[in-house]
């Protein structure tokens, strides 16, 4: 065993350059159009198409230390908030540019770290000035009304915006239809949106009569420059498409800011379609689920003296690849696929309550429970010598049977496998078993039919038996029937506190990315609900800090003022004394990386022919808020110029309620936290150790620069 | 059957390993790769296979000799010393090893023999392990358990060390705060002589902010979210009845070795040793069990029986909490399935399940606590490792501080202050140190100046960044300055603190550059009532190093820089 060290930080940083590459990948995730990606594996012929950050770093061959890092530092996102990953990526990329910049300046290192990580606690500091108090959410839920608007709303967006890769002809005929109304809301504005508006990509649109033509002429410009971008996605780059994708969010936007008069959010439509972020179809299902279980809480609690709470992990989905999107639905209960063999079955236990097992482990003859060691020196003899009639498997499948039948279950439901020739036992005697079920299912149903887990089906008695779930088809079986004979079954019982989402997509390539799309809208609901605040969404937030950088970097340090100085204060290093002098380049080159950061969105957005144009778009901004004294202010006033602008035209009264756009606030700014380490992290190592290479090896790749010891 | 004898290699035999050139080259390496983490803006390293397995990025001596594969002999006697240090006093390892490597560079330089130098080093090691340790010591602290203060600048001054934990100023002093907690929940309250000191578990909650980290009497056990859903709550107010059992509970055989076990048919095993375990269940019910703790697993039936008489049951509780469990419980870990004797049984005060991040914990709180569970958050892996061993090394820290109250000032500036007394020694009464070896005055000269330098460019591989670095005339601390500082400037007006932070540049000092030579000064001590003054403005930002681990790290650096000059030959076996 050999190791090798290699120096990486020589003139240029290798990793830094690795960790700006590497983001690069992912910039067209940033915003509310996303362009997918096809990964092509050139070996096998493979491909897989993907619209996330986290399925980007999957796909991708990150096995350079760096990459691993970046893809570690996603992941632990994605498994904690399970939103925030493409703003990480992206921050990351822009960040370990502007590191690399300030190392050509010839900043020290140490300064680099603790003057970028103490401006980003400032920035995190500021932008609570920007939080609304998500409050009394569920005071209003009573009144109908705030529902059936949302409809409304949800009805005349259609169901496939948020598709930006849904490219079928069908969907984009769909698309234009939509379309149509949401052009004349525009108009209906009756005036030009003001270009001083950040947030909204709109400058160039100027509203008026023909409002569609402008947009519709602006944006093919812009595709076809976007064209020669997407050069890897040949499929998803139609200018119809993308003209159908934007416009919900533009439109979201402006209206978005429009009631911002209080500052408060107190309607779960109105925050549900705000953190929908383009993607209202998700959210719809989303919020019909919170609203689900809110109704079934205030049943089970009496008159909701409890306080509510969204628990996401009863919240599960079954995907139906090839239905129709419009089949896409919450219900309360648990929908799985069973088999087309267990129709016949199900209709007959359709319509009568049926008792349940829940089975923790596997159902099998050679399961046995985790931790339990199975003797390979144990052998059986026979006794006598009497012929076998049976198989130790049929024994026991007869043994179950005669459990099932002395406890009269129909149901069970299995975590782990079940074995197949069981199943087929207990489909002959009416019997309906469930293999591969989720433990919060099996809990759900534990609490709901007071039913017991249980390892093994000998372990049953009756206290273990649930009883009262109902089982009826998912709609008509002959409607739902998918390519793998696989029919949707609805299994639920009273007061269940578990709601299945239905996810339904004509494409199944599409599946996973509507999955995936869902879990971040309701994870983003769950954050909200859960913090009881949210940001004002639109990129204010970014807009304060890159403003707010700019205004720190131009104040001179007080003598004293340890906030500033980060650990540095507690060194007496020469570092803390020529501080000073690198400290307002380092925060400009922090503020660069929420620039870039704001430029890729709004030129994403598709209402700017280059990132050059968005970026002196945000730089006229940032000189304005900057003369105005305080950014915040700056974005609050902007907010309610727009908002009196819309109240001034009559018709838009009503829609007095239609949301703004918001942002999670604990989620964002630790993608921002994992993003800035990151690159701290790679911008302090210094060499790689490559452990456990063989000569050999290191021969063979012939690399430049090693140390051996 | 067909053969094969291949005859033996010869034994390679080097003679004077020291001065081929590979092993300087591979030595200088190392030093290298240690010099360049030492000290709070050190440069990390990434560790990995470079073929897609786990990365890890750390300055800690203690993660990097573990990973090193080291080949020659003369390396692996440094890694081994110094990792053999690291496990008995967890912090230091990196100033032993560079000492190590700086020691066996400069006196390679002087030419003297082997035997000479080793004795001049014993006699120079002995000069300052017993001026650290005497009263007269001027770079050393005493400790003042009723104040936090000096305890918080030791931890804090740990954890800024280790860059890779990747924590920002408030998170650091949170941590501080939390460890500092951690140790005074393991001291017993009662001072019976010996202190036997309990223990801080520390439970990992990855993916969460770190000032989510907290600190809770008693422990905490991971459990399933369906274990969790089960935990009943505490119905009476008596102490709680508990059983630990070290033994497997699962139903499955002991190991029966080699050979075969033949049973007859219609004999079912698993049943037969199931009848055991929920006859066991019944003793415990009848003895009025209230918990039921196993390191391993129950199994499931036996677990029914129990929930079904209300007695609680945790298993697979882990090895690792099995020490602690049987201290707060005062249980003897059952190891059978025969019958308990009610003697093994133990009792607590309460327990509760709480909810971390997304993690189910049991939370065992004992009658008398000495043993606290630091739940430690950091936002990913790789620095969620580094912290959890920095955070082990800060509370190792504070438990050496015990035994001698003591601390050294750190950033530097006890390596100077030593270097400062040693020469002034040597200048004043060299007899003292020499004794009667034998050896010259000049051949003292020497050494010692190997030894000083070897502890100043030590205190200099604080500084990466390219400054120069100066001590003062008057303490001997260490500071620092921009490289190229214009030649005619008030250089109180560029420094500003020296490394420890004790002292600031207005006190009318003068200083002069470390790699300069300069005329011998005593090196004052910072006197008590110094201290005294200078405690409420700075003590924030005081570093401190902990003077045990220090103490033996340097023994152990000039012992093992002995042993390598040492070496005459190194014979290989080449088979």
């Amino acid at each position: 065993m050999v190791m090798a060290c290699r120096v990486i930080n020589k003139r240029r940083h290798m990793g830094l350059q690795q960790l700006s590459l590497l983001a690069e990948t992912g910039r067209t995730f940033l915003g509310p159009v996303k362009s997918s990606k096809f990964i092509t594996d050139e070996e096998c012929h493979g491909n897989v198409l993907v619209s996330s950050t986290v399925r980007l770093l999957e796909s991708l061959d990150t096995t350079s230390a760096v990459g691993q890092l970046l893809n570690e530092a996603v992941q632990a996102q994605n498994d904690t908030y399970r939103t925030g990953t493409t703003t990480l990526l992206f921050l990351a990329g822009a960040w370990s540019s502007a590191v690399e910049e300030c190392l050509h300046l010839g900043v020290p290192i140490a300064i680099i770290v603790s003057v970028m990580s103490e401006g980003l606690n400032s920035c995190s500091e500021e932008v609570v000035s920007l939080q609304v108090p998500v409050h009394n959410i569920f005071d209003h839920m009573g009144s109908t009304k705030a529902i059936s608007e949302l409809k409304t709303v949800s009805v005349s967006l259609g169901p496939f915006l948020q598709d930006s890769s849904g490219a079928s002809s069908v969907q984009e005929k769909h698309d234009l239809k939509d379309v149509a109304p949401r052009f004349t809301f525009y108009s209906l504005s009756g005036r030009p949106v003001k270009s001083s508006e950040f947030f909204k990509p709109d400058a160039k649109i100027e509203a008026g009569e023909n409002t569609s033509q402008t947009l519709k002429s602006s944006l093919h410009t812009d595709t076809c420059f976007r064209k020669s971008v997407l050069v890897h996605s040949r499929h998803f780059n139609r200018t119809d498409n993308n003209q159908g994708i934007h416009k919900p969010d533009r439109f979201q936007e402006l209206h978005g800011a429009t009631t911002f008069q209080t500052y408060r959010c107190s309607d779960l439509a109105e925050l549900a379609v705000g953190l929908s972020h383009g993607d209202h179809s998700s959210m719809k299902l989303v919020e019909e689920a919170v609203q689900l279980q809110y109704q079934n809480a205030c049943m089970q609690h009496g008159n909701c003296t409890v306080p509510f709470v969204f628990d996401i992990s009863r919240l599960i989905t079954c995907s139906l690849p090839g239905l129709p999107e419009t089949f896409s639905c919450v219900c309360p209960g648990y929908i799985v696929q069973v088999s087309i063999a267990c129709a016949g079955l199900i209709k007959e236990l359709e319509n009568r309550p049926i008792r349940v097992v829940l089975i923790e482990g596997d159902l099998t003859e050679s399961y046995r429970h985790l931790g339990f060691n199975k003797s390979t020196t144990i052998k059986t003899v026979l006794g006598s010598v009497k012929l076998q009639e049976d198989s130790s498997e049929e024994l026991w499948a007869n043994h179950i049977m005669q459990l099932l039948i002395q406890f009269n279950v129909n149901l069970i439901l299995i975590k782990g496998n079940v074995s197949e020739h069981l199943t087929e036992k207990c489909v002959h005697s009416k019997r309906l078993v469930i293999g591969s079920v989720d433990g919060h299912v099996i809990q759900a149903f534990a609490e709901a039919t007071g039913a017991v887990q249980v390892a093994y089906i000998t372990q049953v008695n009756e206290d273990c038996v649930g009883n009262g779930i109902s089982v009826a088809f998912w709609r008509n079986p002959l409607e739902v029937i998918d390519r793998n004979n696989r029919i949707a079954v609805l299994l639920k019982t009273e007061g269940i506190n578990l709601i299945t989402a239905v996810l339904t997509s004509p494409v199944s390539a599409q599946m996973q990315t509507k999955e995936d799309r869902f879990w971040t809208c309701a994870y983003r609901v769950y954050h909200a609900l859960k913090e009881e605040k949210v940001f004002l969404g639109g990129s204010a937030v970014e807009f304060l800090c890159l403003s707010h950088l700019h205004i720190l970097a131009e104040q001179p340090l007080q003598k004293g003022d340890h906030t500033c100085l980060g650990w540095l204060h507690h060194t007496s290093s020469w570092l803390a004394s020529s501080l000073e002098i690198y400290r307002p380049t380092v925060l400009k080159y922090l503020a660069s990386g929420w620039h870039k950061y704001l430029s890729a969105l709004l030129y994403n957005t598709a209402s700017y022919s280059s990132e050059f144009e968005a970026s002196t778009f945000i730089q006229h901004h940032l000189h304005s808020a900057i003369g105005s004294g305080s950014p915040s202010s700056y974005i609050l006033k902007e907010y309610s110029k727009l908002n009196s602008g819309i109240f001034n035209s009559s018709i838009l009264n009503k829609l007095e309620q239609f949301p703004r756009v918001y942002d999670v606030v604990t989620p964002k700014i630790e993608a921002w936290r994992r993003a800035l380490d990151l690159v701290l992290l790679v911008l302090q190592t210094d060499s790689e150790i490559i452990t456990g290479l063989g000569h050999a090896q290191i021969n063979s790749q012939k690399l430049e620069g090693f140390l051996f010891l | 059957m067909l053969s094969r004898l291949e005859a033996k290699k010869p034994s390679l035999c080097h003679s004077e390993p020291l001065t081929a050139e590979k092993v300087r080259a591979t030595l200088c390496v190392l030093k290298g790769i240690l010099t360049s983490c030492y000290g709070p803006s050190g440069r990390l390293k990434q560790l990995h296979n470079s073929t897609g397995g786990s990365v890890c990025t750390t300055s800690q001596s203690a993660v990097l000799l573990r990973n090193l594969s080291v080949t020659h002999p003369i390396l692996k006697i440094l890694t081994a010393s110094v990792q053999n240090h690291v496990s008995c006093f967890s912090d230091c390892g990196l100033f032993t090893a560079i000492l190590c490597c700086n020691l066996i560079e400069n006196v390679q330089k002087t030419d003297l023999t082997a035997t000479t130098t080793i004795k001049l080093n014993t006699h120079l090691l002995n000069f300052c392990t017993s001026y650290l340790r005497s009263e007269a010591c001027g770079c050393r602290i005493p400790v003042d358990f009723s104040n936090t203060q000096i305890l918080l600048c030791l931890v804090r001054s740990i954890l800024t060390s280790k860059p890779a934990c990747m924590l920002t100023r408030k998170e650091i002093d949170h941590v501080s705060i939390l460890i500092l907690r951690a140790f005074l929940l393991i001291i017993p309250g009662n001072t019976e002589d010996p202190i036997i000191l309990g223990k801080s578990i520390i439970v990992p909650l990855k993916g969460q902010r770190v000032t989510d980290s907290t600190v809770l009497p008693g422990v905490l056990i991971e459990m399933s979210e369906a274990q969790f859903m089960r935990v009943l709550p505490v119905r009476k107010s008596s102490p709680l009845k508990v059983a630990l059992f070290s033994t497997s509970l699962s139903g499955d055989f002991s190991d029966l070795g080699e050979g075969c076990m033949v049973v007859s048919d219609g004999v079912s095993l698993e049943n037969a040793v199931l009848d055991q375990l929920i006859n066991l269940g019944r003793q415990l019910v009848s003895d009025h069990v209230d918990l039921v703790l196993c390191q391993k697993v129950i199994h499931p039936s036996l677990k029914q029986f129990l929930t079904l008489h209300h007695i609680v049951t945790i298993d697979r509780v882990g090895v690792m909490l099995m020490e602690p469990l049987s201290k707060v419980t005062g249980t003897q870990p059952i190891g059978s399935l025969g019958s308990v004797s009610p003697g093994s049984y133990g009792s607590v005060k309460d327990w509760c399940s709480a909810k971390f991040g997304w993690k189910h914990f049991f939370h065992l709180i004992p009658n008398e606590a000495t043993v606290c569970s630091l739940l430690l958050c950091n936002r990913n892996d790789t620095a969620w490792d580094e912290l959890k061993l920095t955070c082990q090394t800060a509370l190792h820290a504070l438990q050496l501080t015990i035994k001698e109250p003591w601390v050294l000032l750190g950033g530097g500036c006890t390596e100077t202050h030593l270097a400062a007394c040693i020469r002034h020694k040597i200048y004043k009464e060299p007899g003292s140190i020499l004794q009667d070896d034998g050896c010259t005055q000049a051949e003292l000269q020497l050494i010692a100046e190997a030894f000083c330098s070897a502890l100043e460019s030590l205190a200099g591989s604080l500084e990466h960044d390219g400054g120069e670095t100066l001590t003062d005339m008057k303490y001997g601390h260490f500071w620092t300055i921009q490289a190229g500082p214009p030649s005619v400037v008030n250089w109180t007006d560029l420094l500003s603190r020296c490394g420890c932070g004790v002292y600031n540049s207005q006190e009318e000092l003068s200083w002069s550059f470390l790699k300069s030579t300069c005329h011998p000064f005593v090196p004052q001590a910072c006197l008590p009532h110094e201290t005294e003054e200078i405690r409420p403005q700075s003590t924030h930002s005081l570093t401190l190093d902990c003077l045990t681990a220090k103490l033996s790290g340097l023994k152990v650096a000039v012992e093992t820089a002995n042993l390598i000059l040492d070496l005459a030959y190194v014979i290989e076996d080449k088979n």
